[in-house]
């Protein structure tokens, strides 16, 4: 029998899979406890985001986005090093933080797990730009803190089997 | 215990660094490490150094992790040596896939070093 997300729709954008998620990866990769935050992050002049994209049953992204210096901080917390800019370890850590998400999130709906594959990440660099996704079937935005810095991660399905 | 010769095979340059360091947590403090980007990267390395401990990712491009452990296995590269993935893919059918390609341990991305430790360490001490 075909596998189908159609009937659990409401299961795979519950949005405390997303905030258990977020909660876990930062817990053991960073060794940080970080917590969901109402309303936006707080904005750098410059910026770094992730993405990782679903394919299969659901098709869609998650990202990852904050400033510059919080992306500088969990890169740090990831590797134990210090960094004084957004250099290529920054953007692979940010990347893998992405795709950690990523995974942890589908991982929480075993028919997603299953038939939902990841895409390698992308990270983009930069200032004053906006993504831009056109009418998606559902989307998860949550803001999120650890210590004084913020940052957020969104889920976007744009189409679901 | 002895020197470790492991090779960590991950697209992220930054999680070889975590999982190496996992490694040294869990008690592996002699250890030298060969890094590989990717499959055929790890293929290349495997025909030219002899290793004691294998762990690899399984998403990544040009040669994904299984197909890693299949080319080991067809190549009769590392005869014997303990391959654990160490993957954001968590279902049961890709641990099936990983243990029919031939791993021996499977880790869930994120993991503690306690978790390295367990899954890793008795594989050591065995072989």
């Amino acid at each position: 029998m075909a596998v189908s997300l159609r009937e659990s729709v409401q299961l795979v954008s519950d949005p405390r899979n997303l905030d258990a998620s977020v909660e876990e990866v930062f817990k053991l990769m960073l060794g940080v406890n970080c917590w969901r935050v109402p309303g936006p992050i707080v904005q750098e002049q410059e910026s770094v985001t992730a993405v990782v994209g679903f394919g299969g049953l659901l098709s869609g992204a998650c990202v990852f986005k904050s400033g510059s210096s919080t992306a500088i901080r969990i890169a740090a917390h990831m590797t134990g090093m210090e960094f004084s800019e957004v250099d290529d370890t920054v953007k692979d850590g940010i990347g893998e933080l992405c795709n950690m998400l990523a995974g942890a999130w589908k991982g929480k709906v075993p028919e997603l797990a299953a038939n939902c594959g990841l895409s390698v990440p992308a990270v983009i660099t930069g200032r004053d730009y906006h993504l831009h996704v056109q009418a998606p079937e559902f989307k998860l935005d949550h803001a999120y803190r650890f210590d004084d810095a913020s940052f957020a991660v969104t889920i976007i399905c744009d189409g679901l089997q | 215990m002895r020197e470790i010769r492991a090779l960590i095979v991950d697209d992220s340059s930054v999680m070889r660094k975590i999982v190496e360091r996992s490694l040294r947590q869990a008690g592996i403090d002699q250890m030298v490490v060969y890094e590989a980007g990717n499959g055929a990267e790890g293929l290349d390395v495997l025909k030219s150094k002899n290793v004691d401990l294998i762990l690899s990712d399984i998403n990544m491009p040009s040669m994904d992790g299984l197909e890693f452990l299949r080319q080991i296995r067809a190549q009769n590269l590392a005869p014997g040596v303990p391959v654990v993935m160490i993957t954001t893919e968590s279902s049961e059918e890709h641990v099936k896939q990983a243990i029919l390609a031939g791993a021996r341990g499977y880790i869930r991305k994120p993991f503690t070093a306690e978790q390295v430790k367990e899954r890793v360490l008795p594989l050591v001490n065995a072989a």
